[in-house]
């Protein structure tokens, strides 16, 4: 028999409590998981989509959600005259709720465009020209609106066939539905708006090129901001409200959690006053005793972490199959973010036990014994 | 080199050994002075003694035992082991574990682990290894005829046998006083029997120094000497008639 034995009987002399314990830890870390691995998700797939499409600095005015706000059109010819900029192409793109699917990123792209490039037709055909009524989509779209070549799609008001379905290389552009950029505007009624401008630039064009690029940007356009792709989602306000959301979600979750160990180790020191007493009786030190409630508690935490960290990724991974959510954010399995999350729970079981031990250590043992 | 001899008329007489406790005006209250358990208590007791406290319920007797055994502090009065004050004992949780041993009236042992786990509990934080410990709880449980009980729980064991249970814990560290509070109180008669014989045994096997509680004159008539206690003062203190 070790410490860890007697530290381990504790745990199972109550299975049931114990286990309910555990549960109400690990909801905590589950939350973190998949809240934290959600957004981290999305981050990461829009960094995805915008290296699948080839996109170098992107122009938008991210203050808004997490959509940026839309401008007019013409700021592409004054970004396409500045020095250092190679090839340039308009969007409008809109996140919205399309047939049975509850949120879907619907790309209007400028016809001719680079944007379109890179994607592969795997079925049908690209539409004729930028004024015919059609869309492409991602194979992902496809599934998850169950939409072959041939069908409609109804975008707003206006019924939309569907002319192809492509490959775009990346899972948020396999979750798109593209359209040509004048069929975008006239049918969500933002005619003459974009809002976003994607740039290349020539092929070894260094950093601090590209920093001066962006600051020309914004002396032409000093409500928005250029960025270099892989600084997009970062920066945008909106994606920082859902990181913090998703934080302060999972920070509730955890207190929640905190309290029930709390709880539970008070009671455990309660109802083992008179043990305690016997140990004290026997010549167990204070400083043994309260580190036997301490690895309790944190004990408890770690297996609450683990049980947490498992329903965490299940749960990840059964949201990012969704029909709502997939194809629009690829869930992250950070195996960092796993770390943390198992961390964060022992010091969550070693917090939770501290009052407890310290109760426990105060005890006089006649008293204790007696009780 | 005896340690005990006859006078001619066959009383048996010990030599003066060493101190090993002395309380001088001990005094203990509880709530404020609302409850007096000792009222200014003088005694002395010695090296392989066997001294048994007897007297009423209330009488106090129990409240010195745990003085003695550092489980509570007195109120007033000197109360020292080998010279040393127990209530200002730098370490009593190592006075607990190594000096002495408890014997309890209601066995005092823990539900949930198994008489070979229970009898290993004084033995964390000394010097013996896990197997070691293991080897020596096993030796003790054999000593007082529980070897074939080693893996039961206490609340699969008889009075007696907790009780055996507890007297192997209460000499884990080879200590070298035995402190029992009534320790064949919640026994019948037969397993109390068994009880004293077996406390007696390894009183003088291992030479400790037994001082035990009870208020059942038997149990006191087997000891060397006994100390009879009455609202918290020692009344009288001779050495037991029969032997």
């Amino acid at each position: 028999m070790t410490f860890f034995t007697i530290v381990l009987r504790s745990l199972t002399r109550r299975p049931v409590r114990t286990c309910l314990t555990l549960v109400g830890i690990s909801i905590g870390i589950a939350a973190v998981v998949t809240l934290v691995g959600l957004a981290s998700g999305y981050e990461k797939g829009i960094g995805k989509q915008l290296d699948a499409v080839g996109i170098d600095v992107v122009v938008s005015n991210m203050s808004g959600g997490l959509m940026p706000k839309s401008f007019n059109e013409s700021l592409e010819q004054k970004v396409a005259a500045l020095p250092r900029v190679a090839e340039t192409t308009s969007v409008l793109m809109r996140m919205m709720s399309v047939e049975e699917a509850p949120i879907m990123m619907i790309s209007g792209r400028e016809w001719g465009g680079f944007a379109w490039s890179g994607m592969k037709i795997l079925n049908g055909r690209m539409p004729k020209d930028g004024s015919e009524k059609a869309v492409v989509l991602g194979t992902l779209a496809a599934e998850a609106l169950k939409k072959k070549v041939g069908d409609t799609v109804q975008i707003e008001v206006e019924e939309l066939t569907v002319v192809g379905i492509a490959d775009g290389r990346s899972m948020v552009e396999n979750g798109t539905i593209f359209l040509s950029l004048g069929v975008m505007q006239e049918v969500t009624g933002d005619i003459g708006k974009i809002n976003f401008v994607d740039i290349r630039v020539p092929p070894n064009t260094s950093k601090e090129e590209i920093d001066l690029l962006c600051r020309d940007i914004k002396g032409i356009f000093p409500e928005g901001r250029a960025m270099v792709a892989s600084e997009v989602v970062g920066s945008s306000q909106g994606f920082r409200v859902v990181r913090a959301m998703s934080w302060s979600t999972s920070l509730l979750a955890i207190i929640v959690g905190v309290l029930g160990v709390m709880n539970t180790m008070l009671m455990t020191v309660f109802e083992r006053t008179h043990e305690i007493g016997i140990l004290l009786a026997l010549g167990w030190r204070r400083r043994r005793i309260v580190s036997m409630v301490l690895c309790e508690s944190a004990l408890l935490g770690m297996l609450g972490g683990l049980v947490g960290v498992g329903l965490g990724v299940l749960g990840l991974i059964s949201l990012g199959s969704s029909p709502g959510i997939r194809g629009f954010i690829e869930p992250d399995l950070n195996p960092r973010l796993l770390l943390i999350s198992i961390a964060i729970a022992v010091v969550v079981g070693v917090i939770s036990g501290l009052y407890p031990a310290w109760r426990s250590s105060r005890l006089t043992p006649s008293l204790a014994l007696q009780s | 080199m005896p340690v005990a001899a006859t006078t001619p008329l066959g009383e048996l007489i010990s030599p003066p050994g060493e101190l090993i406790y002395q309380a001088i005006g001990l005094k203990k209250q509880f709530d404020n002075g609302k409850v007096v358990a000792l009222r200014g208590l003088d005694l002395e007791i010695r090296k392989g003694e066997f001294v048994a406290i007897v007297g009423q319920s209330g009488c106090g007797k129990s409240t010195l035992l745990q003085m003695l055994g550092s489980l509570d502090k007195p109120s007033a009065g000197t109360l020292n082991y080998r010279g040393r004050s127990i209530p200002d004992l730098p370490d009593p949780a190592a006075y607990r574990a190594l000096e002495i041993g408890f014997v309890f009236q209601a066995f005092h042992l823990l539900p949930t682990f198994t008489v070979l786990e229970n009898v290993q509990m004084p033995m964390f934080g000394g010097k013996l290894s896990r197997s070691q410990r293991k080897a020596r709880a096993v030796e003790l449980l054999e000593s007082v005829g529980l070897g074939h009980r080693l893996n039961h729980y206490p609340s699969e064991l008889s009075g007696g046998e907790r009780q055996r249970v507890a007297i192997a814990r209460g000499l884990a560290n080879e200590p070298a006083v035995v402190l029992a509070d009534e320790p064949t109180g919640n026994l019948d008669s037969e397993s109390a029997l068994q009880i004293i014989d077996l406390l007696l045994d390894l009183h003088r096997k291992l030479r400790v120094t037994l001082v035990l509680v009870t208020h059942d004159p038997s149990v006191a008539a087997r000891a060397s000497r006994i100390i009879r206690m009455k609202d918290g003062r020692v009344i009288s203190d001779q050495p037991a008639a029969a032997h």
